[in-house]
């Protein structure tokens, strides 16, 4: 499944969707494949603020826990709650209803740090 | 960086089904094809199948090999009638186990099936103990295919593939027979907790067979299933993971097998460590069920209020539970009675879980 043109990534194999003043935050498709089930997400408090890069939460597979980490600089506006209840839909709807976190930008976020769909190709076809 | 992984003789079939292949034990296994969920979910309402070629199966020949064997395990041997398999811990001098092993009677030879992990060290311990015995070992580790298939359909798929009468074959037994033509050692034992087969055969046929039981199986809606799978049924069933919940400090009385442990057997390696060890509170294995569904792992520790009592063992999301977040621990004895709350600490946090009875998934027959 190729990704979506209109976001841009990091290299941890999170994705960023930008609709105005807020980043909406995901893990990729790649991301979700490799971890497996996903059981569990932690999440960060509304109003949280957080650097570029900085770990923002944890998403746990039946195997494995992975940090998330936020591509962009910002403060959490919004938490996908659904997750408490269904985790799986991270697997199911990777960009789409397993959207994970919502910032409000600071400034443009550090967008020139991330990859565009292109470049993160790249990445998942090398490792 | 590469690993050098021995490869089991199916590897390439796996790897075509699309299995995700991890290091384990030094060898290359197949931890899920799909989703770990899926197959476990596959192994409880209809049949999965499991290559667990990295263990370690030995042959056990010779006039001595029952009364040697008596005094190396806490297990009775001596009433193992031809086609008996059963349940043994390898002791050592401590009290503490080396291996928890099944051995097979059969009429000419005894069959024993070690962890992978322990292959070596089990190896060694057999030989070191087997001086001056009429006593054959013959490792047969990365010599053989073993295919484990689970689930309530697993007899009924298996009984159009083999001349042997399964349903008259009772779970804990053992018996040489063939798949087209294949010989087959085929044991009625497993670690799911369900019904199911374990099959050992030369590497030579097993392309053939695993292929048949593929075929054969997709109409009993058969998945291949991993070792991911594999770690949350034997869990939810309470079957032990050496390592986890067996090791070579803990007696087995602390690791929840006393059912394990035959008293009146006469001496074995372990048994006066055993016996002194038996009023020793030390630790003891509970189930714990968190009350939030947040996954604890092996290693957190367990606290009861402000005081650590012990650590956990193992743990999971457990779909056959009610999907709860599951665990086994050891836990100090005074603070492990049922219905008792513990918390465990869960990257820097306390969560709340409730002792319980092992173990936490029984079939319904």
């Amino acid at each position: 499944m190729s990704e979506s043109s209109a976001l841009l990534y990091s290299k941890d194999h999170e994705w960023v969707r930008f609709e105005g003043e807020t980043a909406v935050i995901g893990i990729t498709d790649y991301a979700q494949h490799a971890l497996g089930d996903i059981v569990y997400v932690e999440l960060p408090r509304v109003g949280q603020r957080f650097a570029q890069f900085a770990s923002i939460g944890v998403v746990e597979s039946v195997k494995s826990v992975s940090e998330l980490y936020t591509p962009v600089v910002g403060e959490v506006i919004e938490v996908n709650t659904a997750l408490e209840s269904d985790a799986g839909v991270i697997n199911r709807s990777p960009q789409e209803e397993g959207w994970i976190i919502k910032l409000r930008l600071e400034g443009d976020g550090g967008r020139d740090q991330l990859l565009d769909a292109e470049a993160y190709q790249r990445i998942t076809s090398d490792t | 960086m590469s690993e050098s992984l021995y490869e089991i003789p199916l590897d390439r079939e796996h790897r075509r089904l699309g299995a995700q292949m991890v290091p384990f034990a030094g060898f290359s296994m197949p931890i899920r094809y799909t989703s770990i969920l899926q197959e476990h979910r596959a192994v409880r309402e209809r049949v999965g199948l499991f290559d667990l070629s990295h263990m370690a199966p030995f042959e056990l020949s010779g006039h001595d090999v029952a009364t040697w064997f008596e005094r190396l395990s806490c297990n009775r041997v001596s009433t193992m009638g031809i086609g008996v398999a059963r349940y043994h811990l390898l002791m050592n001098e401590r009290g503490g186990v080396h291996d928890d092993v099944i051995l097979y009677r059969l009429a000419d030879r005894y069959i024993l099936i070690a962890n992978a992990a322990n292959a070596d060290k089990v190896d060694e311990h057999l030989r070191s103990h087997a001086h001056g015995v009429d006593v054959r070992i013959d490792a047969l580790h990365r010599r053989r295919v073993l295919l484990a298939l689970q689930g309530p359909s697993a007899a009924a798929l298996l009984s159009d593939l083999t001349p042997h009468d399964l349903t008259t074959m009772k779970s804990y037994t053992a018996v040489d027979t063939e798949i087209d033509n294949v010989p087959v050692f085929l044991a009625r034992t497993g670690y799911t907790g369900e019904d199911g087969f374990e099959l050992l055969l030369a590497p030579e046929h097993a392309v053939s067979v695993f292929r048949r039981l593929l075929e054969h199986g997709a109409a009993w809606g058969l998945e291949m299933a991993g070792l991911g799978a594999r770690d949350i049924l034997r869990l939810e069933a309470g079957m032990p993971l050496y390592g986890h919940e067996l090791d070579e400090e803990h007696t087995p009385f602390q690791s929840g097998l006393a059912w394990a442990v035959k008293a009146d057997k006469g001496p074995f390696l372990g048994s006066q460590a055993l016996h002194a060890r038996r009023e020793e509170a030390g630790e003891r294995l509970v189930g714990l069920i968190l009350r939030q569904r947040i996954p604890a792992r092996h290693g957190y520790a367990v606290f009861a209020e402000d005081r650590r009592v012990g650590a956990i063992a193992s743990a999971t999301i457990a779909p056959s539970v009610g999907d709860r977040s599951i665990a086994t621990a050891f836990v100090e004895a005074g603070y492990d009675e049922r219905g008792r709350t513990l918390s465990i600490e869960i990257r820097g946090r306390m969560y709340e879980a409730e002792v319980v009875a092992l173990p936490f998934y029984r079939r319904h027959s």
